[in-house]
């Protein structure tokens, strides 16, 4: 466990030591602080627009730190041939696997507390009100959601060989079920026929990521999700991400090291 | 030799771009465009955009619950923005009234894992009430920004502001506005009408915006440009209803039998017009 503690330390240092999380995070508040200086005839307790555009700047934001700090984590350690080194200490490949993911997800929580926050800075400027409830609820939930995309980014960097492809693909299959996953079934229905049963069987196996997406709750002022629904996505994302950190270590264990 | 290359290079392009810069200069005009950079951004694809920000003040309006492409939509028919309602029912904190579902887009759910992902998305008809509606003022602002040709936008936008929002002055200003981009449109004038004759209580105003109206919708009749005829029966309403705050039985009376033959075999305006005809008798 230390061998995991100790490798996931070194990625939350990098991601404090990186541009990236800084360069989203001014243009996520520039954004959202230009856009809050709009008033709309002249009016200034409109509110939900902000809410908004600011809850889908982190989004995007979170995504592309989860995406492109995972993805460069084992090429960046192969191409340097700091792997060796590391896999000798001894940390095996599975300890590697784990620190990784849980490095890159801890720094993607990091991040989303900080952006979070400035999210409920600026809304009770406006609403003068902290719904401290729905914003634990959509922060976990996020959070949550980009554990599974770190595990799905990790086992994109153990099959593909370039960083770059990785994260494209994971971008692309990200923001398709965001989209279209949940309608899938419906689709599948239409069509009907082996299609349909085979659209069907995809709808079941992919990881359901629309489910986190809790940004309608709290944009117009929904109030809490339901706790069991709430520890249900829990669950089902811990267990979709572990299904999938297995599956990278499944491939990584056997996979030779060369460059 | 890469040195002269790279000035020819140059000279090319200043030799274009002053070429080139009066037409795209005249063709903007031709458009109609302004100069706001979000619009030279999107270019012609706007009237998208403000089609997409009008559905956008919808979903908010109904805070979230609206059907993706995914989901069975009702064909055709007003958004619920155009539609006038009555105050009322219970808006507690929230802003929002629950009203009963006509559309049902969602059906039952087919499986687990729709019924689960339903906890994650509103799934309660409501529509925002009072002074909530405020909050899809940015996107109707949007809209009309997108494309400022769509008469649509800065009538339900005025209507929000002058009956939700008590801002008269703004929803005026809003449709002069709309007026100065589409200078013919009888809609525009008889929303600012009633601006005038509800909110400033101004009828001799509001009159005189709605006989403009009515002459509009007249002149582009007679043209063959199929104005809407209800617009026509609405502004004729307005006009019936001033006269009869005024006590102008003679005008009152002219009006009616135009509105009886705008909406023919109307047992309601006929028994007035017989009504009013009796009064003048006397």
């Amino acid at each position: 466990m230390n061998n995991v503690l100790a490798l996931a330390g070194v990625v939350i240092k990098e991601l404090y030591r990186r541009k990236d999380f800084y360069v989203l995070f001014i243009m996520t508040a520039l954004i959202t602080m230009v856009l809050g200086s709009v008033k709309f005839f002249n009016d200034d307790r409109i509110v939900r627009y902000l809410k908004d555009a600011c809850l889908l700047l982190i989004w995007i934001s979170s995504l592309v730190i989860a995406v492109t700090t995972t993805a460069r984590q084992l090429p960046a350690e192969r191409e340097s041939r700091t792997i060796f080194p590391l896999l000798a200490k001894p940390v095996s490949r599975a300890q590697l696997i784990a620190g990784k993911f849980l490095g890159c997800w801890l720094a993607c929580g990091l991040a989303l507390v900080v952006f979070y926050f400035f999210f409920g800075a600026i809304t009770a400027s406006r609403e003068h009100a902290w719904p401290l409830g729905i914003y634990f609820q959509a922060l976990w939930l996020h959070w949550i959601c980009l554990g599974i995309v770190v595990a799905l980014v990790l086992l994109g960097s153990v099959v593909f060989t370039a960083p770059s492809s990785n994260a494209t693909i994971c971008f692309i299959i990200v923001i398709g079920i965001m989209f279209c996953g949940g309608h899938l079934n419906g689709v599948a229905v239409h069509m009907g026929g082996s299609s349909g049963t085979i659209l069907y069987a995809i709808y079941y196996s992919i990881p359901h990521l629309e489910w986190y997406d809790v940004r309608d709750f709290v944009i117009h002022d929904w109030g809490l999700i339901s706790w069991a629904a709430w520890a249900g996505a829990t669950l089902y994302g811990l267990l979709y991400s572990a299904f999938l950190l297995g599956a990278a270590w499944l491939v990584f264990r056997r996979k030779t090291l060369t460059v | 030799m890469i040195r002269p290359a790279l000035l020819l290079v140059f000279v090319c392009c200043v030799t274009l771009a002053t070429q080139w810069a009066p037409v795209f200069e005249s063709l903007e005009a031709r458009g109609g465009r302004s100069g706001s950079p979000l619009l030279l951004l999107v270019g012609d694809s706007r009237r998208l955009f403000a089609n997409q920000f009008f559905v956008m003040a919808d979903v908010y309006f109904h805070s979230g619950y609206y059907p993706t492409i995914f989901d069975a939509r009702k064909k055709e028919g007003p958004s619920h923005l155009d539609v006038t309602e009555q105050e009322g029912g219970d808006t507690a904190r929230s802003g929002r009234k629950v009203v009963e579902d006509d559309e049902k887009f969602m059906g039952t759910p087919r499986d687990w894992i729709e019924r689960f992902g339903r906890n994650f998305f509103p799934t309660v008809h409501t529509h925002l009430q009072g002074g909530s509606a405020r909050e899809i003022m940015p996107w109707l602002k949007l809209s009309a920004e997108m494309d400022p040709h769509r008469v649509d936008t800065y009538v339900t936008t005025s209507y929000w502001l002058r009956t939700r929002l008590d801002k008269a002055d703004e929803a005026e200003q809003f449709l002069r506005e709309g007026l100065r981009a589409n200078p013919d449109s009888y809609d525009i004038l008889l929303e600012l009408g009633r601006v005038h004759f509800y909110n400033k209580k101004d009828p001799r105003g509001a009159r005189n915006i709605w006989e403009l109206a009515l002459d509009k919708w007249r002149r582009q009749n007679l043209a063959g440009e199929n104005p809407d005829p209800h617009v026509q029966e609405e502004i004729l309403g307005e006009l019936v209803r001033d006269d009869q705050q005024s006590g102008n039985l003679k005008q009152l009376l002219a009006d009616l039998e135009e509105l009886d033959k705008a909406t023919p075999r109307n047992a309601v305006i006929e028994k007035e017009i017989q009504d009013v005809k009796a009064k003048l008798a006397h």
